[in-house]
């Protein structure tokens, strides 16, 4: 970064944290998805069992099968959302065809929807107006205050959620300013994607564009994060048929491109690049690294970094936790909030970046594990590949504190978030190559 | 378990020793027998009794749990007797008794008691004890018999009777003869009556053996030997008490106060139970108040058994380890009653009682017990008749529990079980038994299943997810006992599925309407409920033919013998079809309910035929008889109404009612009750015709069947010239209208014009005209426009259906492959998905394109192994084959390889079609589903193509294509072939594995894992398609597995259903497989 008041660019450290979720050697050897939840509700218990001595100290905690009518206690356990208009693999194979197309809805909530609490042995309707099917999504582990009614119905009367994890003690830093920008959805290689934006975007981290307080700026942008959906494979090309070898060729230029560009950010700083839904990664999450071979020049920078999807690290020991965007997306389409941000909140009261995995999205049948049990609350929250830029701060009950963060598709709206690490701040970076009216 | 699908009518062996050795030999279709039960075989001996009663004083709190299911108590007036009792029927007997002394004071001795058993509308029990009813029946009085002869004639033929019932301790065989002035229905006749004797027997199996002496011929003092024509001599005992009592099935009876005595000793579980004389009886037809439904009891039940490994479960072997059970009141919404009993401890499930027993025996008398509290009247399951309930009652048998079977209303009267033998031509004879539970209704969903629709399987998990779309799990037997023997855990696990079984029934029954419409059906029909299931269809009409009958003063001919001579006759007619595809508007004229309407145009009847003979004796005046186009002669109504026309008018009068009545109805139970009894008449109307053309049924009368058929031929063709010379050119139309196709009532007619509203115009004048010409009621309707059409030829049609100008209502297919069991679901799915695509999208190259893709697609071997399994059941063991068949082949086959799990006899074996040896025979070339995806087994593509998809495929396309067969067939999509190698065929145990380059399959170097030399640089698209792969089968996997947790209700625990019915089953194995494989392929990038 020789520039001729000869800027240098800030450095931070970086420590990467996504050892679980590796897959690794682990293959698929006839194991099914039960024991997810089951590790997921055993973590689950242990920590809801030691907040229940606070919640309801004179309610006995028990399974499920060992309701009886009318006596009050706490149950825990994973819910389990029955929903009418839920989409079924099963309709495919097996209905009619029918005559009018199906029409695929945005959300499948419906107003019949309704709540199931179960645990290992057993299952229990869950009535009452106080728990809303809406809010809550299959696989989330709750702890439920109410009774067995007659109808074999357990009456929730509260709901008791794990509340956001513990938060590492961030011990001050310098006054330096430091900025880590991130950016997803940049779709190198569909009909709308638009190389110049990109280009931009490029060139304003390496400190290519601008006058010197620009460039300054630029220098202290220490990390950037590239947030899922690089490239865009055109459609209908990977269908499981055989293709010709020039459609093959066809495939790969979208992620020479991207090699391409990818080599310019890594030439100057560090770079993470997270797997999305579209990128040639596997589908269930956690999606692992791109490959090195799709990246033979940027790859041979040591500050390019394929991570996986969900992605967890540390800049400064600032914690970053993120995805692609799929966790959301998904809850989503199987429950109702105001705005995306709220869906992020949810998951970390939860402690579960996808409780929706694996009933509606796809995940590796871990057998031992759940990896996506949120153990630590991170300072820094991000999902990629949204429709519009948000970001909130929450706070928890001991004084955690989050930013939230949806990352906009770039391809769509131009922007990229550029995240302050000294104090959290965050802003839009917009780039617009269009002359708008 | 799995009903229909692996249950099968278990082996005959013994009946229990103390039943009643009134077993039943032959039980033809439609052979109405009586049989008389007598009270005090069936009650079991005192010192039994007691025995009985000590045991349930051992198990007191056990009876506690149970008694709080017990019926609602009697209100003080019930108790006092100082009111009427109302109560619907749904059941009825009759036992021989001994003569109710204070009703009947001037009788004694042995004598038939009626036992009608209800609910009131409170939901208290009844069983009320009708006396005084006898049986009887009619003859033909000699002409000139006086009152002498009648005496002399009654001493004669007490005389026969008492040589073929020495045994019987009866006083007096034939109590009387009486004259009474009736006539035959049969022929047209023009005296008004006849004089015939009634005579009136002591006992209804009597009836049968009178008349069997009547029809071989009596010894009479001054006129010989002579034989009888018996009348009325066929009908059931309760038949004809309903009949004439008025009674129908299902409908409301009272008693008022002061006419019904309390029984001096109580012989059945019932809250209410009096005797009374069946003149007082006051029958209601069941109109408003009294359309509605009792809330009575429906007990929805499903046993387990532990099978050994590699059989069916037996009686004589495997213990009944859970029964499950459901009681819902009639027209509730929730099931009253949740519970499952089980043989061992079962951890609890929510909402449901569980009753853990340590003993088989216990299990079994808990489930006796709860039948007698919880007192259901109506049983229902799925294959309960057939497996549950025999099963229980033999497994009590082998255990030596005597006192289990002890599930009727009657105190101490065990059930009884019958051999049945039953004969048709399309199963052959088939023997079972049948379980009769005195006062409860039996109601199997099975039977009701292949009764009423045509279905592919009739598994309860293939019928669940057709009619509730719900995919039911599936735990094979094998796997049972695993569970049984487990812990308390994998026995709720085991409960939790019974009680679904037990649960799906019930579902059923409320979705589909069943208790409303085979009630409607009953009162509608006049018979019994439970004669709805057991028996065919004459009994419906006859018992609607004597009501009329007996109103009219005509009695029924016993005519059996006649029946049997007759030939058969032309039957109805199919216009030529002129297939083709039709891309304009084809209109349909259908005649409404034809058969019913050229019966009543005509007067057709049995009353109003007149025979060659008479015809011209007679003399009658040409206008007033009809010659119908068969060559019979009936007379006109005013000469002579005809009975069966007046049943007709009658019932579709009521039909029009009830659908009026049903536009009015707003309380969704009377709208369910409306809408049963509209389809109910319906039925029925139509069910006239083919009674009098049953040439094995009742009172077959082919002059009256052939006569319907003729005429309706008659219909057609005049239709046919009507419309040609209508709509023409010539009369200012403008095109000439064709007749494309006619079927049996209905006529499809195109127009010439393209819009569809036109076309509707012109259908609708078109029927208003040709009806114009019919004698009334035969109405022809313009109903709905096809358009496109595609007519194949006779009986076999695809098109889209217009009933409204703007927008078509659905696609509708008759006669092509949709539904057949033996054809593979890619039949199914190619036929279904090619009419969509040429009569909706109107897209033909795109079907054709579509099934070139899919040929491909089979001989490349991409074809998703579930599409191409074909199902059969096994009925016998191999060597009871006389042709080897595919299925029994290789049921063999796994038995060979694995005893525990192959198919028993009942089981459904799928398979698929491999590849074999040159030569080899087709039913050496099935294989187990799952052996091939496990073995990488290559299928034998062009079976698929020649002997499943070729013909279904170039019926569809033949009238559209020109050369169909070679183009679809034989194109150059059939060229390449890809096909895969057996991975434990004997070759490849020598061959040594050597990994091959991903891009360019060339062997690569020892060391090197991924590409060869040439392929190097072409790594990023070659990934591309490899983690696509991966990426497409992980979707897939998550889906399909988290499915089938969703099935199976449970997310915490494995996945144990294997449902081969179920369309996701075999691509969920193979799911599994190949993502282990895409995942070992694409680690080789990691090195």
């Amino acid at each position: 970064m020789e520039k001729e008041k000869n800027l240098h660019r800030l450095q931070c450290s970086y420590t990467c944290l996504d050892e679980s979720f590796e897959i690794g050697k682990e293959t698929y050897k006839g194991q099914q998805y039960s024991h997810i939840y089951f590790a997921r509700l055993n973590l689950m218990r242990t920590l809801l069992h030691s907040l229940v001595s606070n919640w309801k100290p004179f309610s006995p905690v028990r399974p499920v099968l060992e309701l009886e009518e009318g006596k009050e206690c706490v149950i825990i356990g994973t819910l389990y959302k029955h929903m009418k208009l839920k989409p079924r693999v099963l309709d495919e194979y097996s209905k009619e065809r029918s005559v009018v197309p199906l029409v695929k809805p945005h959300n499948f909530t419906h107003s019949d929807d309704y709540l199931v609490l179960e645990d290992e042995k057993g299952r229990v309707k869950l009535g009452g107006n106080f728990i809303s099917p809406s809010v809550y999504a299959t696989g989330v582990v709750v702890a439920l205050h109410g009774k067995e009614s007659g109808a074999g119905d357990f009456l929730v009367l509260d709901v008791l959620e794990a509340g956001l994890p513990p938060q590492i003690d961030r011990p001050l830093k310098s006054s330096e300013d430091k900025y880590v920008v991130l950016v997803s959805g940049l779709s190198i290689g569909s009909s709308n994607s638009n190389p110049l934006q990109f280009q931009l975007l490029i060139d304003h981290i390496t400190g290519h564009l601008g006058d010197e307080m620009e460039q300054g700026i630029a220098s202290q942008i220490v990390h950037v994060v590239i947030a899922g959906n690089s490239i865009e494979i055109p459609a209908g090309l990977i269908n499981g048929q055989n293709l010709a070898s020039k459609d093959l060729s066809r495939i790969a230029e979208p992620i020479k491109e991207l090699d391409i560009m990818l080599n310019q950010i890594a030439a100057g700083l560090p770079l993470d690049i997270m797997p999305g839904p579209n990128d040639p990664s596997n589908f269930a999450l956690p999606q692992q690294p791109l490959h090195r071979c799709l990246f033979p020049g940027s790859s041979a920078y040591n500050t390019f970094r394929s991570c996986s999807n969900p992605h967890c690290f540390e800049l400064d020991n600032v914690r970053f936790l993120g995805t692609s965007g799929q966790n959301v997306d998904d809850l989503d389409k199987y429950s109702e909030a105001k705005d995306k941000l709220e869906f992020m909140e949810r998951t970390l009261r939860w402690r579960h970046l996808a409780p929706t995995a694996p009933n509606t999205l796809g995940c590796y049948p871990f057998t031992d594990k759940d990896p996506f049990f949120i153990d630590s609350c991170p300072n820094v929250y991000f999902i990629g590949n949204q429709n519009k830029y948000e970001t909130r701060i929450i706070k928890g009950s001991e004084g955690q504190l989050v930013r939230l963060i949806c990352v906009p598709k770039f391809n769509e709206t131009g922007v990229a978030v550029v995240l302050n690490l000294k104090d959290l701040e965050c802003h839009a970076l917009s780039f617009g190559t269009q002359l708008s009216s | 378990m799995n009903k229909g699908g692996r249950k099968r009518p278990p082996p005959p062996s013994n009946p229990p020793p103390s039943n009643p050795p009134k077993t039943q030999a032959l039980n033809q279709e439609d052979e109405f027998l009586d049989e008389d039960v007598f009270l005090n075989e069936t009650l079991i001996s005192e010192d039994e009794e007691s025995l009985i009663l000590r045991d349930i004083e051992q198990r007191q709190a056990l009876a506690d749990r149970l008694a709080k299911w017990t019926r609602p108590p009697l209100s003080p007036d019930y108790l006092a007797q100082s009111r009427s009792v109302l109560f619907q029927q749904l059941e009825m007997d009759y036992v021989i008794g001994e003569s109710h002394k204070e009703l009947l004071p001037n009788s004694s001795g042995p004598a038939a008691i009626i036992r009608i058993f209800g609910v009131t509308k409170e939901g208290h029990s009844v069983c009320c004890n009708v006396h005084g009813f006898e049986p009887y029946f009619y003859i033909s009085c000699p002409p000139g018999m006086r009152p002498d002869d009648i005496s002399h004639f009654h001493q004669s033929l007490e005389a026969r009777m008492r040589e073929a019932n020495r045994n019987s301790n009866v006083g007096k065989l034939v109590r009387r003869i009486e004259l009474v002035q009736k006539r035959s229905i049969m022929y047209y006749q023009q005296s008004d009556s006849h004089p015939f004797l009634k005579i009136v027997v002591a006992l209804p199996t009597m009836v049968a053996s009178c008349r069997g002496i009547l029809d071989r011929g009596i010894q009479l003092d001054g006129l010989g030997m002579k034989t009888f024509m018996t009348y009325e001599s066929n009908v059931l005992f309760t038949l004809r008490f309903m009949i004439d009592c008025n009674i129908v099935g299902g409908n409301w009876i009272e008693l008022p106060a002061g006419k019904y005595k309390k029984t001096s000793k109580t012989l059945s579980y019932c809250q209410l139970e009096f005797d009374c004389l069946y003149s007082e009886l006051i029958s209601y037809t069941p109109e408003g108040e009294y359309s509605k439904m009792a809330p009575f009891r429906i007990l929805s039940f499903d046993i387990e058994c532990a099978g050994r490994k590699g059989h069916f479960p037996e009686p004589s072997h495997d213990p009944v380890i859970q029964i499950a059970n459901l009681v819902t009141l009639q027209g509730e919404d929730q099931p009253l009653i949740r519970n499952v009993m089980t043989l061992k401890s079962c951890s609890p499930i929510v909402g449901v009682d569980v009753m853990s027993f340590d003993t088989e025996r216990e299990v079994l008398l808990a489930w006796r017990d709860f039948i007698r509290e919880a007192d259901p009247d109506v049983i229902i399951g799925y294959n309960i008749c057939k497996f549950d309930l025999p099963y229980l009652i033999e497994r009590a048998a082998t255990l030596k529990i005597v006192e289990f079977p002890i599930l009727g209303r009657i105190r101490n009267s065990r059930v009884r079980v019958k051999d049945t033998t039953f004969s048709s031509r399309q199963y052959g004879t088939r023997e079972s038994k049948e379980v009769m539970i005195e006062g409860r209704v039996q109601f199997d969903l099975l039977q009701v299943m292949q009764r009423d629709y045509k279905l592919s399987s009739y598994s309860l998990n293939s019928v669940s997810a057709h009619f509730l779309s719900e995919q039911k799990e599936d735990v094979h037997h094998s796997i049972i006992s695993d569970l049984q023997n487990g812990n308390p855990e994998t026995r709720r696990r085991l409960a939790v599925y019974c009680l679904k079984d037990a649960y799906l029934p019930q579902r059923l029954l409320d979705k589909l309407m069943f208790i409303y419409n085979y009630v409607e059906m009953a009162r509608v029909t006049g018979v019994p409920i439970s004669f709805l299931l057991s028996r065919g269809q004459s009994i419906k009409v006859l018992s609607q033919l004597l009501r009329k009958a007996k109103q009219k003063n005509l009695v029924l001919p016993n005519a059996k013998q006649a029946g049997s001579e007759q030939g058969t006759f032309e039957g109805a007619t199919v216009l030529e079809a002129k297939a083709g595809f039709y891309e304009k508007p084809i209109a349909t004229l259908d005649f409404a309910s034809l058969y019913p309407s050229i019966m009543m145009a005509y007067n057709l009847c049995y009353c109003t035929l007149v025979t060659p003979e008479d015809a011209r004796k007679l003399n009658l005046p040409p206008e007033s008889v009809n010659k119908t186009p068969s060559g019979e002669t009936f007379v006109k109504s005013d000469l002579q109404k005809g009975i069966l026309p007046e049943i007709l008018e009658e019932l579709l009068a009521a039909r029009k009612r009830a659908k009026a009545d049903l536009k009015e109805a707003k309380d969704p139970l009377e709208k369910a009750v409306l809408d049963g009894r509209q389809l109910a008449l319906k039925i029925s109307a139509n069910s006239v015709y083919g009674f009098t053309g049953a040439t094995v049924g009742q009172l077959p009368c082919l002059e009256i069947s052939s006569s319907v058929t003729s005429y309706g031929r008659q219909m057609i063709e005049h239709t046919k010239k009507l419309v040609e010379d209508k709509f023409t050119t010539l009369n200012g139309y403008e095109h000439n209208a064709e007749v494309i196709y006619g079927d049996t009532d209905s006529v499809m007619v195109q127009f010439g014009i393209s819009a569809v509203e036109e076309a509707m115009n012109l259908g609708r004048e078109a029927a208003e005209y040709i009806s114009g010409t019919f004698i009334k009621p035969i109405k022809l309707e313009f109903e709905k426009i096809y358009y496109p059409y595609l007519l194949i030829s006779k009986k076999r049609y695809a098109g889209l259906y217009w009933t409204k100008p703007d927008n078509f209502d659905k696609m509708d297919t008759k006669g092509i492959e949709t539904v057949r069991r033996d054809n593979c679901l890619l039949v199914k799915n190619l036929v279904t998905d090619c009419l969509h695509k040429i009569l909706i999208d109107r897209d033909i190259p795109g079907a054709v394109q579509y099934v070139k893709n899919a040929i491909s697609d089979l001989l490349m071997n991409r074809m998703d192994l579930s599409l191409l399994v074909i199902t059969k059941g096994l009925t016998k063991t191999g060597d009871d084959y006389e042709v080897k068949a595919a299925h029994v082949e290789l049921a063999e086959r796994m038995r060979k390889r694995d005893a525990a799990t192959a198919p028993n006899v009942g089981d459904r074996v799928p398979y698929v079609i491999i590849k074999a040896a040159k030569g080899a025979k087709a039913y050496e070339k099935s294989e187990d589903p799952i052996y091939v995806l496990e073995n990488n087994i290559p299928i034998d593509p062009h079976y698929y193509l020649e002997n499943q998809i070729s013909k279904p495929i170039l019926r569809i396309f033949e009238p559209i294509l020109k050369n169909a067969s070679k183009d679809l067939l034989h194109g150059s999509h059939t060229r390449s072939i890809s096909i895969s190698t057996p991975s434990n065929s004997g070759i490849m145990k020598f061959a040594k594995k050597q990994l091959t380059c991903i891009g360019c399959k060339a062997l690569l170097r020892e060391g090197v894992h991924t590409l060869c030399a040439h392929c190097k640089g072409r790594e990023a698209e070659l990934y591309c398609k490899s983690v696509a792969q991966v990426s497409e089968l992980e979707m897939l996997f998550g889906r399909l597995w988290t499915q089938c947790q969703e099935c199976q209700g449970s997310l915490h625990q494995d996945v144990l259903c294997t449902s081969r019915d179920c369309p996701i089953f075999y691509r969920r194995k193979k799911a599994q497989k190949d993502m282990a494989e895409a995942k070992t392929q694409l680690d080789r990038w990691s090195f």
